[in-house]
């Protein structure tokens, strides 16, 4: 296993997921979510769950993100925190 | 309220990972939870099922009934959206 | 040192879970304590999933041509662990489920209160 591109996509992901819950709008943050998602596929996918990654990179980031834009659209993108 | 949280969540990622001390190091190939049941799916599954792909025999075919509750949960989700999200007419417009 | 290097995985995907926890009871707004389960559903994922990797030159879960009719023993250290994986299967499309209803409530909830936020609906209610 190639030491520092793990140690780069667990750096990512940490950064993802704390942007994520920081972000003041709704839509970027579940952007954001998106981006996460596809990083952790990565991470699977480098950790040999190559089934595990194929679906969370079509249900998880795809639907997922599907679902919460969707959400957002219909309710609102302001947020107090 | 933010500050006890994040006490909260620091205490709580202060315990866990006390608890990765008695944990089998990262990768162990000699760990239990790779010793136990695992080696019977790898060396049974060309005989078993005649599958190469041992997450596919092991999804469909030893544990055909866990995918049979997971696509209840899907079933009981989706009717649970259907339900909540449908726009009642008539008397009780106000409700949603 | 050889200790760090053993389980400073372990502590990552703790500090994601911590992360998904913080945001799931500090946060106000309905759709940030959603996106904070999402992550605490996908660090518990990681860390099944880096139960099943085993160091040393162990490949994908799937048999090669000549183990698959060779006929000769199958070597259990040469693959990865298949069975982690199939029960991350399950609960990946179970988060998704999750997510939907749960969106399906707050979409509700703005219906009825106008507002995503957890103070002023409770100020609402009262």
């Amino acid at each position: 296993m190639n030491i520092p591109f793990d140690i780069i996509l667990q750096l990512f992901v940490v950064i993802c997921a704390v942007a994520a819950i920081t972000v003041r709008d709704l839509l970027s943050a579940v952007m954001i979510l998106g981006a996460y998602s596809f990083f952790m596929c990565l991470m699977w996918a480098q950790l040999g769950a190559v089934d595990v990654a194929f679906t969370e990179a079509s249900v998880s980031a795809g639907i997922g993100t599907i679902l919460l834009v969707a959400a957002v659209l219909k309710t609102t993108r302001r947020t107090k925190d | 309220m933010k500050t006890l949280s994040l006490i909260v969540s620091i205490i709580v990622g202060a315990f866990l990972m006390y608890g990765t001390i008695d944990m089998p190091a990262w990768g162990d190939p000699d760990s239990p939870a790779s010793t136990h049941v695992s080696p019977y799916y790898i060396t049974h599954t060309e005989v078993d099922t005649a599958t190469p792909n041992m997450v596919t025999s092991v999804l469909a075919d030893y544990r055909g009934y866990d995918t049979l509750g997971e696509t209840t949960v899907i079933f009981t989700a989706g009717m649970a959206c259907i339900l909540l999200l449908r726009r009642r007419g008539g008397r009780n417009k106000d409700r949603g | 040192m050889d200790f760090i290097i053993a389980k400073y995985n372990y502590w990552i995907y703790i500090t994601l879970m911590m992360i998904g926890f913080y945001a799931m009871i500090a946060k106000t707004n309905l759709i940030k304590k959603i996106i904070g389960m999402n992550i605490f559903q996908t660090a518990i994922i990681l860390f099944f999933v880096s139960i099943s990797y085993k160091r040393g030159g162990a490949t994908l879960p799937i048999l090669t041509d000549a183990d698959a009719h060779g006929g000769h023993v199958i070597d259990v250290a040469q693959y990865l662990n298949p069975l982690p994986h199939v029960l991350m299967l399950t609960a990946i499309v179970v988060s998704i489920a999750t997510l939907g209803v749960a969106l399906a409530i707050a979409i509700m909830m703005y219906r009825k209160y106008h507002t995503l936020e957890e103070d002023e609906i409770l100020k609402a209610i009262k």
